[in-house]
């Protein structure tokens, strides 16, 4: 993937949810480093409609609880650093589906996600310009991860939105459990690349 | 073709060459700081005076409820300025002179946002946008992209002439005098990288106001304010501005003192550049805490301020562009987008009725409105971002205005439009009602982003909005139109100094544990360009502070005399009954109870360090310092009630004598045979406090402490005036919160 930042959503069953009880969740996971990466603060947006929601603020990555399209989902956030572009979405999609698990555990929120829904947006003008050869590019590449990962058959569209970055809807046949996709993702994703390797 | 790589190469010759240049200068600093090659404080200075600041946790300390844990951030020790580290995400404040926007520039914004930040876009209360979690190395191609659009963050920040601001209804205005637009724009960039505007100690704010008793323009709490006015001269009408200098809000506000009644035009660009020297020339450098241009102002007199500044513009060599700039006045006009017409009939959309009351104005030209947009707490998406662009473009031009009220304005909407228009707001998920009313509560982003903040402010806020929201068309109109501000320090950003119900953020000691608060401040006027500043009534726990704002909106809506104002209804009923209501509501459940008190809005980590022991020594001195500093609190504010009574001297004498209580409490922990001479306390408190830097905080150090040196030194003057003894409450205010922290370290319980 060119996109130097991207975003990944899963998409929540429909159902109520509470952001305000993410808050300490989030909050959690911080203190007790539950995810191999580097967090910073929470940051609470849920009196913006259609905005972020509740948003875990990282160094590399931020990750959201939210309804930023008009649909609740957990949206893994790269903003720098990560692995080199091979290996970028697939990295994305291992710590998404890491912490959608995570959420998914905390029994207080009564969260499920629907593991064959996915959004993708590409949130870098400059690599990933909202044309077609991206669109092609990008959907060859995603096609071929989710039918590994998944192994199942995978529908990718453009979903437009005018001037907004490039936008991929995925849908992959089945719903695994997202202990499945994570173990076929490697397991829990260890830490980021040593400084060296960051921008 | 090759393709471009870079911004910098993607945006060539797109970019103002000087604006090119510049940014390319800041990018080759921030390389050369990587390395190591440029001083830590230089590149600081260098980063501020381009908008990029710094954010709480930047010194790589998070406290997560339990224990300070280190942020180990991956470019080491690296720092871009003192005790801030390289890595840790920041602030970019852009300046958008008066607010105005234009539909590309918001696409860009919203693309920035979207693609550096966490999907908000934040108007300020000086109508400039932020983008929050910014990393330093981003912040070039920000500056680019902007560029391209025409917008620069050029001093948006640092020592320097901060962002012009300005009614958002210049120019379509009922009551203006004329439109402000074309000589505010004018000044933003004659002072912009001026060499005159250099070498502050401190940032300078200007504003604009196209009429004097509307609040639109706020210029009396700024370091020059312009009020447009006419005058017929020799049978000629000549347009001047009534000319204020010296105000500010900050830790202790100043309301602004007339410089001049009718300052000509063509006299504005050379009078503000010769205060912009004497400023530079004669202004604090030192003292931080005192170098604003208000202190100088109060320092000299407003007659020798005067006469030394009119010195100075009879030596100043003489620039073409004072003058060149009044010759088209008509620059910054804007043309509607469609025809003006009137509003059709009925249906209309849901909620379009509600929020026509509340957020659309007529123009002064027939057939158009204003619109506003409620932002809550001033944000926004990038998607919302592109759909209120959009909305731009199909409406009414590039003619949109960011407020201080944390709001978006747009201008010459066809009265034919407004349901459409409505309807399109609404899809955004943008249409409430209410704008600039009670449930449109303005914060400063507090304990969320800001480095000094104490309490939740945006918290707080978030949760006034929710509650006065579900209470929607129930409450009372008198109530509607109130205004709530919330600050989440001293520092006054939210600018809770002249709202109706004012909110500043301080912490207590409470069952030994820490407990998140808010100081109520009444008594502010909004109106008259915010005519008045309130002072604080008391400190009350945030969790009950939506009990207070009920409590008190309720009594005015009860008891109010037909056409009173919220402040003269705390006049008449007095002060002391609104302190029974804080007395009351200062009392909360032990932790065991409900460890929520101890925990501030929207975020639940404890606000104490729970696991901290209080020492057996302060064990047995906590009652007494706290007993002497309840003490010193209500002596504050029996000195609100002796000036309210029109006992200007009583209450200054008053003010006194609550820090010498406050130093007192303090110093006895230090030295238990301390006597009640005044002199003794001043010594004593000076030698153990000032003199060893116990007193003193991060980021005030000594300022709480000089304010009482000073009010020792100038204790007994004969004649104090009104103004004065209102700043020696705040002083004395600020003081005694001072000592409430300097008692909290002591007894171990902060960080
Ligand atoms: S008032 Fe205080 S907390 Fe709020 S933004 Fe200003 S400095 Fe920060």
């Amino acid at each position: 993937m060119l996109s130097e930042r991207l975003q990944l959503k899963l998409f929540l069953e429909p159902t109520v949810v509470e952001l305000e009880a993410i808050i300490p969740v989030f909050h959690r996971f911080i203190r007790e480093q539950v995810v191999n990466e580097l967090l910073i603060d929470v940051i609470d947006y849920s009196h913006v409609p259609d905005g972020p929601g509740v948003v875990l603020i990282g160094h590399s990555a931020d990750y959201y609880v939210g309804a930023m399209d008009g649909k609740y989902g957990l949206v893994y956030s790269l903003k720098r650093g990560g692995p080199g572009a091979s290996m970028r979405l697939e990295d994305s999609l291992r710590r998404l589906v890491n912490v959608a698990r995570l959420l998914e555990q905390e029994s207080g929120l009564k969260l499920r996600f629907q593991s064959g829904a996915l959004g993708l947006r590409l949130t870098d003008r400059l690599h990933a310009p909202n044309d077609d050869l991206t669109f092609e590019s990008a959907k060859t590449e995603v096609e071929q991860l989710f039918a590994r990962v998944y192994g199942a058959q995978v529908a990718v569209e453009r979903v437009r939105e005018a001037r907004g970055p490039l936008a991929l809807g995925i849908r992959v046949a089945g719903s695994p459990s997202l202990e499945a996709l994570l173990e076929k993702l490697g397991g829990p994703p260890a830490a980021y690349a040593a400084p060296s390797g960051w921008h | 073709m090759t393709v471009a790589t870079t911004w910098k190469q993607m945006l060539a010759g797109r970019v103002r060459e000087d604006w090119a240049r510049e940014i390319d200068i800041y990018e080759t600093q921030l390389e050369l700081r990587k390395k190591g090659k440029i001083e830590e404080k230089l590149f600081a200075e260098t980063r501020l005076r381009r908008g990029t600041y710094g954010q709480r946790y930047d010194n790589g300390q998070r406290h997560d409820g339990q224990r300070t844990q280190t942020l180990p951030f991956p470019s080491g020790e690296l720092t871009k300025g003192p005790v801030t580290m390289w890595d840790a995400p920041g602030m970019q404040r852009i300046k958008i002179p008066f607010g105005k926007l234009s539909a590309d520039q918001l696409d860009v914004l919203s693309e920035l946002a979207e693609e550096y930040s966490d999907q908000i876009l934040h108007v300020t209360t000086r109508q400039d946008i932020q983008l929050h979690f910014i990393h330093i190395e981003d912040t070039p191609d920000i500056m680019r992209r902007l560029a391209a659009v025409g917008i620069t963050t050029r001093e948006a920040c640092g020592n320097a002439v901060r962002n012009v601001t300005a009614c958002p209804y210049s120019g379509v205005c009922h009551t203006e005098s004329f439109d402000v637009t074309p000589y505010a724009n004018a000044i933003t960039y004659f002072l912009m990288g001026h060499p005159d505007t250099q070498d502050f100690g401190r940032k300078f704010k200007i504003a604009f106001s196209g009429c004097k008793d509307e609040p639109c323009g706020l210029t009396n709490f700024h370091d020059a304010g312009a009020i447009a006015k006419t005058r017929v001269v020799d049978g000629e009408l000549k347009r001047g501005f009534e000319y204020v200098v010296g105000g500010g809000l900050g830790a202790v506000p100043y309301p602004a003192t007339l410089f001049d009644e009718f300052l000509p035009e063509e006299e504005l660009f050379p009078v503000t550049q010769a205060i912009c020297r004497v400023f530079a020339r004669l202004g604090e450098r030192d003292n931080r805490a005192r170098a604003r241009i208000k202190f100088l102002v109060k320092k000299l007199g407003i007659e020798e301020f005067k006469r030394l500044v009119l010195e100075e513009r009879s030596k100043l060599r003489t620039d073409e562009r004072w003058l060149s700039f009044l010759s088209d006045l008509h620059i910054t006009d804007e043309k509607p987008l469609r025809a003006a017409g009137s509003l059709p009939a009925a249906p209309y959309p849901d909620g379009f009725e509600a929020w026509r009351k509340t957020n659309v104005r007529p123009q002064s030209q027939q057939g158009y409105s204003t619109a506003k947009v409620t932002l809550p707490l001033g944000d926004f998406t990038p998607a919302q971002g592109r759909a209120l662009a959009d909305i731009a473009r199909r409406f009414t031009g590039d003619s949109m205005r960011a407020t201080v009220e944390q709001n978006l304005m747009y201008r010459w909407v066809s009265d034919a439009d407004l349901p459409a228009f409505y309807a399109e707001v609404a899809r955004t998920g943008l249409g409430a009602a209410g704008a600039d009313g009670i449930t449109d509560v303005t914060s400063c982003p507090g304990t969320d982003t800001c480095k000094l903040g104490i309490s939740s402010s945006r918290g707080l806020a978030t949760e006034l909005h929710k509650q006065l929201t579900v209470l929607g068309d129930t409450l009372a109109p008198a109530a509607q139109e109130l205004h709530i501000k919330c600050s989440g320090c001293s520092n006054s950003c939210g600018q809770h100094h002249v709202a109706d119900l004012g909110f500043l953020g301080v912490s207590r000691n409470m069952n030994g544990r820490r407990v998140p608060h808010f100081q109520l401040v009444i008594g502010g006027q909004y109106k008259n360009n915010a005519g008045a500043y309130g002072l604080a009534i008391g400190a009350i726990p945030s969790k009950h502070v939506p009990k207070a704002v009920k409590t008190l909106t309720d009594r005015f809506v009860n008891e109010r005399q037909p056409t009173e104002t919220f402040q003269a209804f705390v006049q008449r009923i007095g002060k002391k009954q609104i302190r029974k209501l804080v007395d009351e509501l200062s009392i909360i459940p032990t932790y065991e109870q409900d460890p929520s008190y101890y925990s501030d809005w929207g975020d639940p980590r404890e606000y104490t360090i729970g696991d901290l022991g209080v020492g057996e020594c302060a064990g047995e001195v906590v009652p007494l310092v706290q007993v002497g500093l309840a003490g010193s609190e209500r002596e504050v504010f029996e000195a609100q009630l002796l000036l309210d009574e029109g006992n200007s001297q009583g209450a200054a004498e008053r003010a006194f004598s609550a820090m010498v209580q406050a130093a007192q409490a303090l110093t006895r922990e230090k030295n238990s045979f301390l006597g009640e001479g005044v002199d003794e306390i001043v010594r004593e408190f000076r030698s153990h406090y000032y003199d060893t830097k116990l007193f003193f905080d991060p980021f005030s150090g000594g300022k709480f402490a000089h304010y009482f040196f000073r009010a020792y030194e100038h204790r007994g003057e004969a004649s104090v005036s009104k103004d004065a003894a209102h700043q020696l409450i705040e002083e004395a205010q600020l003081f005694v919160e001072a000592a409430h922290q300097c008692y909290t370290r002591i007894a171990g319980a902060l960080p």
